[in-house]
This record gives structure tokens, sequence and C-alpha cells, in this order.
């Protein structure tokens, strides 16, 4: 069996496994569907992490990760797809949001595997920190009340999806393109190890750095080899500062205009006037409007 | 035992990140929930942040790390405006249904 073929059942079966999950009244199939689901994604691991040979050898883009690594990956990766896959299934928009925080967690635990300390601490600040207690803030504030004796129902806008079935058809087709393109076939060598690659050692990058702040090269390689500055390592803070101002000052600008501009924008949206007429009365009536056109539906 | 493991390889990473991306993207279309379509565009920046990453280290090259910096600036700034949008929203029509503003489709 080829490597495509493998990834196209894989996507398939992940496909109606979602779709019985999907959100809909008295759906009794979603414990099925998480069942299929685990099963593809476990049986696609397993293809991928041993030389079953179903899955090509990708010696060529291997990472240069220690070995004992892999299990991380996979445990957060599990914890990771999991997660999202709970966020697009949950009635409750609380609960979605903090399913998502699950994700941010394990999206930082894969940043550590791959050695970005920084983007894993910042990803855990900023989202699961600043952006997902904005959400939280939003979520209380615009939460419809709950129609009287339905109380452990929510709005019929979260019981039932839109299309879910055309959905995930089309998003499980473009990821058997993904796939299909970033795993790599020996006949179509689409990412190679790029030879130069390599990532620049401790002296090359405080070289680098010393001769743009106006030193001679030779002054600054005796520098750059001196105990004081081989004793420490550059950790990964630097070089990401490094790069960041050294070699973008203008995407800098441009993030500090958009920042501004978006917190103008907010304080606009937040004090704009809505005219009596066309605030919505009272929310409670709207629970019942919307009962109401449920009823007439059903 | 470690003779049978493949080593880990940028696919794996590209494999999880794209996965993510793909249920973010579902969720967007399927959910008629204003504020959780918004957590599923949040969902897609992960998937492609985590692509990001696995580049920056499969090139070593911090740039991929760098970029992540300027997702994460988008996403705050996205989330700001969504947000106040989506109270605004709430406050004239009382609901969260994207299908209570359809007529803007035109």
């Amino acid at each position: 069996m080829s490597t495509p073929l493998l990834l196209y059942i894989a996507s398939v079966l992940g496909a109606i496994a979602l779709v019985l999950m999907m959100p809909r009244p008295g759906n009794r199939l979603a414990p099925l569907g998480a069942l299929l689901g685990a099963a593809t994604l476990g049986g696609c691991w397993l293809a991928v992490a041993f030389n079953t040979g179903l899955i090509h050898d990708f010696s060529a883009n291997t990472l240069g990760l220690p070995a004992t690594t892999f299990i991380y990956f996979y445990i957060f990766s599990a914890i990771a797809i999991a997660a999202a896959v709970r966020v697009i299934t949950h009635r409750r928009p609380v609960y979605s949001a903090l399913w998502f925080i699950m994700v941010v967690l394990a999206g930082a635990g894969m940043f550590l595997v791959l050695s970005a300390d920084f983007m894993a601490f910042a990803m855990i600040i900023i989202y699961g920190g600043a952006i997902l207690v904005t959400y939280m803030f939003v979520i209380m504030l615009a939460s419809q009340p709950l129609e009287p004796g339905q109380e452990d129902q929510a709005p019929a806008y979260d019981r039932f999806g839109r299309d879910p079935l055309w959905a995930c058809v089309a998003g499980f087709l473009l990821l058997a393109v993904l796939l299909t393109v970033s795993f790599d076939n020996p006949d179509r060598p689409t990412m190679l190890a790029n030879p130069d690659a390599k990532m620049a050692s401790d002296a090359e990058v405080l070289r680098d750095t010393l001769t743009g702040r106006g030193l001679d090269a030779e002054n600054s390689d005796e520098l750059a080899s001196s105990p004081q500055f081989t004793a420490d390592r550059v950790s990964n803070v630097e070089r990401v500062g490094l790069d960041l101002f050294n070699k973008h000052p203008l995407a800098i600008e441009l993030a500090g205009v958009i920042l501004l501009v978006s917190l103008i924008g907010a304080v606009v949206i937040a004090k704009t006037h809505i005219p009596p007429g066309e605030q919505h009365p009272d929310p409670e009536s709207a629970a019942a409007k919307a009962a109401q056109t449920q009823g007439g539906a059903a | 035992m470690n003779e049978m493991l493949t080593p880990l390889g940028l696919s794996h990473f590209l494999m999880t990140g794209s996965i993510l991306f793909v249920l973010g993207l579902i969720g967007f279309v399927t959910r008629r929930n204003l504020i959780v379509m918004f957590l599923c565009t949040e969902m897609m920046f992960q998937g492609v942040a985590l692509a990001l990453v696995a580049f920056a280290k499969f090139h070593g090259n911090v740039t991929g790390q760098t970029f992540v910096i300027f997702v994460l600036t988008i996403a705050a700034a996205e989330a700001a405006l969504a947000l106040g949008l989506v109270v605004m929203l709430f406050r004239r029509r009382g609901t969260l249904d994207v299908e209570a503003w359809q007529t803007m489709s035109g």
C-alpha cells in the first residue's frame, strides 16, 4: 500500500468520525464517532512511528531531535487533536474555550519539543492568559438566558451545526491534499533537507552581534571566542530577539501600528451608540422567539 | 527497538499542524455561535504557528519563530476587535446566532 492511499483512507475515516461527533439533537452516535476517530489517529500514528513499510521513511527530513523526544510529541499531539475536536463539537461555548486552552497548552508542549522555549511560554501567556480571558468575559457578557424548564439545554444555534457533512467533506479533502504534500515521497522529493541548513553556532551568533556593534571582524572574533562569552550559551530567547530586532525592524513598526489601530478601533466599537429603535428590547423575548421558530421548524 | 522507530521528522509536525488547521476550518464553517467561530480561527492560527516553528527547526533558521510573534500580534488585535463587534451585535439582536445576520449576505 502506498503512502498517499493510506493517508486518503485515514482522511475518509476521520471525516466520518467527525460527522458522527458533530452536535445534533439526540445524537447517540457521538461515542462511536469518538472511538472511530481515536482508532484512525492511532492507526495512522502506528504506521508513521514504526518502520512498517506503509509510510516511506523520511530520513531526508529529520529534525535532528533526540530519540527520547518522540514520545512527548505523540502525547502532546494526541492531546491537541482531541481537545481541538472537543472545541468544535461541544455545545457550550464556555467549555469550548476551556478545551481551547488545552489545545494551546499541548501546542506549547510541541514547541518545547522543537526547542522553541520562548514561543512556548509566549503562547501560554498570551493565548492561555490574555486572549482566552477576554473570550471568557465576552461569553459571560453575551450569554443568552435559557428558556424556563430547559436550563440544561443549550440554545438552538449551539445544538445544530450548519451542514456538518459538507464542511467535513471539504475540510478533510483539504487535509488529504496537505498530508500528501507534507509526507515525503522518494519519487517526488518536495521537502528534502536544505544542505546549508545548520543552526548557527553560539560563537557565530555572538560574532555577528559584536560585528554589528561596530567592532571590526578580527576583534569581534577574538572577543566571541573569549572565555567570558563562550561560558554561557546563547539561549533561544536571545536568538529570537536578535533575529527580530536585527532583521525585521520594519515589521516591528508595522506590528506596532496594527496594535494601535486595533486599540483605537476597539474603543470606537465599544463607544458606538445604538439607537433605541435598533437595540434589542430584552433578551428573554428573543429566547421565546427562538423557541417559537424552532417549534415551527420542527 | 529504536531502530524500528522512525525519527521525528518535519512531516510529523506538519501533519499535526494541518489537522489543527482543518479542524479549525470545519468548526468555523459549521458552528453558528459567533464566539465559537472566532475561537476556531484562533485554532487555525495554532496550526499555522506549529508549522512555522517546525520549519524554523528544519531549516535551522530562527525567522520562523520570529514570525510566530507577529502571528500572536495579529491574533491579539483580531480578538480585541472581533469580541468588541460580537458584544455590539449581541446588543442589537439579543442572540449570538450568525443566521440572525443573514440579511447582510445580500
